[in-house]
């Protein structure tokens, strides 16, 4: 009963108009960017983190929230009306809702994708209100090794299982390890890699890395590389649903959902493996009269199941992020940066140091899906027009962004200089398919992992075998090497029957 | 057009050779830092030097990706994408001459003058007629138009520091 009085005292604060307004300027803009091509939820969180100086803890949280999962919905909108996916996560969707809104069937396709992902949205913060005090209660049982296990846990998946390759995974997750270096070291004081520039003593700011590497380098690809591409947009009809509509959505927007809301759940990150999942479910159990619409006029079931997927798992993934303050997202990395800005530390004592602020962020989930729902569903018209606006304007715009999260944080040109070079870099790791999302995460997680290692350490006295002599945090050791190893084993045991 | 000839062999190599040099920067970075452990067993130095290690293995993995045929599973790019540099020039000038004005001319101006210079690189981009005053005075204006709101929006509204040309706290 604790956690229905905690609930409503949430209520109570995220409903306070200041508080409404942000969760509503927060799932607008959120919508805009998942709409726009070229800027997404992290970048937008990374450029608004200069709010953090002057707004209270809880209205931008409410805020970042907003623009989180508001993105999740936006980016299904362009993805069924442009075949090009406004973030990762819309991919899936892309491929069967494209498919449908060119059999003219872009209303149905658009209503499924909005009210699956209220389904699924509001399911899973119905899974993180009943978990995530739970998971907390338990993680309070954690130490310093289990913390450092699971913390390399998080860094394998975002690095060596998720993008094309193990190699470029782990060259991006060292990058990241090493901005996390410079400055001053948490444990000892010591200075490092700050080659006696005071500004460094504080660290390189995740605002300039994540601004430059998706913002700026995004802006340098659009100009060297895709000034040729010409984008068709298919024509929108009626955002309704037909009975059988609802009938084959339904289930699959639940499927969808239990895919979905475990793999946010765990330190495993990334919507991609879930959304196609649910794919690979829908194509599956569909019934044999719809078999025939996958790939060819485009199956609802296609869209209603990856959508409601894709949503559970963004909103689960406020569980560790809250309960054990590990990000497995770009969006929820920078989501850290912001609570770090308050000098919150999220974790397991979250809940009872700042029970408010989570209970009103849990609250604002529910008010923002409805809030999405209307937003998204009668006034799609609106967000579909932001598709028009030409190349030029908008990545000339997002630079103007840009300057402000750079300059903002700190007031200091030089950032801005080192903007640049750090979109550059971004330029290259995109041209050379480096995964940026292991760089971010190394960079805020590095420095906090460390210090859990270190403080593991000098609990075993000094000895690294502590690591082996708790059970828990062998466990998560053994879970790690099988992440690595596993997928590999499986590569080699197919290509050798296949061979056989 | 520029055409980008060189072997890609070549350009993948150039980005192992970067990754093998910043891990050497990083341990001679490593070299200068104490290792006064106390009695955690682990210093201040070790995780650098776990980094630098770490990326000098990737770098040196990478390199030998690139002499047995080159990066694995690599996204496929398709054969007409060749780069339009013009484009990277006016938007880099854009940027840069942000960063160094910015203090100068302002918030305000500073960023409409980038806005201008990136806009300009993507229209030459497209194959726009750029030529003639009015897309320069468009692109001014509408960077104007965009900078100015941001600009009160975040010293009026948020009491976030932003450079002006005046002390007015409007331009």
């Amino acid at each position: 009963m604790e956690i229905w009085s905690a609930l409503i005292q949430g209520f109570v604060t995220a409903g306070t108009p200041v508080n409404l307004m942000w969760a509503f300027i927060g799932c607008a803009l959120g919508t805009a960017v998942g709409v726009l091509p070229g800027i997404g939820p992290a970048t937008a969180v990374a450029m608004l983190l200069p709010i953090t100086a002057k707004v209270d803890a809880t209205a931008s949280m409410i805020f970042f929230a907003g623009i989180y999962y508001g993105a999740m919905y936006g980016g299904s909108t362009t993805s069924i009306l442009l075949n090009t996916p406004g973030e990762t996560a819309s991919m899936v969707t892309a491929m069967e809702g494209n498919k449908m809104a060119k059999s003219g069937r872009a209303g149905a396709a658009l209503a499924t994708a909005a009210i699956g992902s209220f389904v699924a949205g509001s399911i899973a913060t119905v899974l993180v209100t009943l978990f995530a005090p739970l998971v907390a209660e338990f993680a309070v049982k954690l130490g310093p090794p289990e913390y450092f296990m699971l913390m390399l846990l998080a860094f394998t998946t975002v690095s060596a299982v998720l993008g094309q390759s193990t190699l470029r995974g782990l060259t991006s997750l060292f990058l990241g390890l090493a901005l996390g270096l410079v400055g001053m070291d948490q444990i000892s004081g010591q200075a490092r890699y700050t080659a006696g520039v005071p500004e460094l003593l504080d660290g390189i700011e995740i605002v300039l890395v994540a601004v430059g590497l998706f913002a700026v380098s995004e802006a340098m690809h659009a100009v060297l590389f895709e000034g040729k591409v010409v984008e068709s947009q298919n024509r929108m009809s009626r955002v309704t649903m037909s009975r059988e509509d609802w009938r084959r959505s339904f289930p699959a927007w639940l499927r969808g959902t239990f895919i979905g809301a475990p793999f946010g759940c765990i330190p495993a990150g990334g919507t991609e493996i879930p959304t196609f999942l649910s794919y690979a479910a829908e194509k599956k159990l569909a019934k044999d009269e719809y078999k025939a619409e996958f790939g060819h006029q485009g199956a609802i079931e296609g869209v209603a199941g990856p959508e409601a997927a894709n949503n559970a798992t963004v909103t689960a993934a406020l569980i560790p992020l809250l309960t054990l303050g590990i990000p497995v997202s770009n969006t929820t990395a920078i989501m850290l940066g912001a609570f770090q800005n308050y000098g919150i530390q999220p974790g397991p004592q979250l809940f009872s140091s700042s029970a408010a602020l989570v209970w009103a962020l849990i609250a604002s989930l529910y008010i923002g899906n409805v809030m999405l729902l209307v937003l998204n569903l009668p006034l799609v018209g609106f967000w579909v027009k932001l598709l028009k606006v030409p190349k030029p304007q908008l990545y000339a715009g997002i630079l103007i962004f840009a300057t402000v999260g750079a300059y903002g944080m700190r007031q200091s040109a030089f950032d801005l200089f080192l903007l640049y070079v750090i979109g550059v870099l971004g330029l290259v790791m995109r041209r050379f398919d480096f995964p940026t999302a292991p760089v971010v995460v190394g960079m805020i997680l590095g420095p906090l992992a460390e210090a859990q290692l270190r403080n593991a350490i000098s609990i075993g006295e000094g000895s690294p075998m502590v690591f082996l002599q708790r059970p828990m945090s062998v466990t998560i050791l053994v879970v790690v090497l099988s992440v690595l190893i596993l997928p590999h084993l499986a590569k080699r045991f197919a290509t050798g029957r296949r061979q056989a | 057009m520029t055409q980008d000839r060189r072997n890609p062999s070549f350009l993948q190599a150039l980005v192992g050779l970067g990754v093998v040099a910043i891990a050497l920067g990083l341990a001679a970075g490593a070299l200068t830092i104490p290792s006064a452990a106390g009695y955690g067993g682990v210093g201040p130095n070790f995780l650098p030097w776990l980094v630098s290690v770490g990326l000098l293995a990737c770098g040196a993995l990478i390199l030998y990706e690139v002499r047995s045929g080159g990066f694995r599973h690599l996204e496929e790019t398709g054969p007409g994408e060749v780069p339009y540099w013009g484009g990277f020039v006016w938007m880099s000038a854009g940027l840069l001459l942000n960063a160094a004005l910015i203090t100068t001319l302002g918030f305000i101006l500073s960023c409409a003058l980038c806005f201008v210079l990136a806009s300009r690189g993507m229209r030459n981009s497209q194959g726009q007629d750029t030529s003639g005053l009015a897309p320069w005075l468009k692109d001014g204006v509408t960077g104007v138009l965009i900078a100015a709101p941001v600009y009160w929006l975040f010293t009026k509204f948020l009491a976030i520091n932003l450079p002006g040309l005046t002390n007015s706290g409007w331009l």
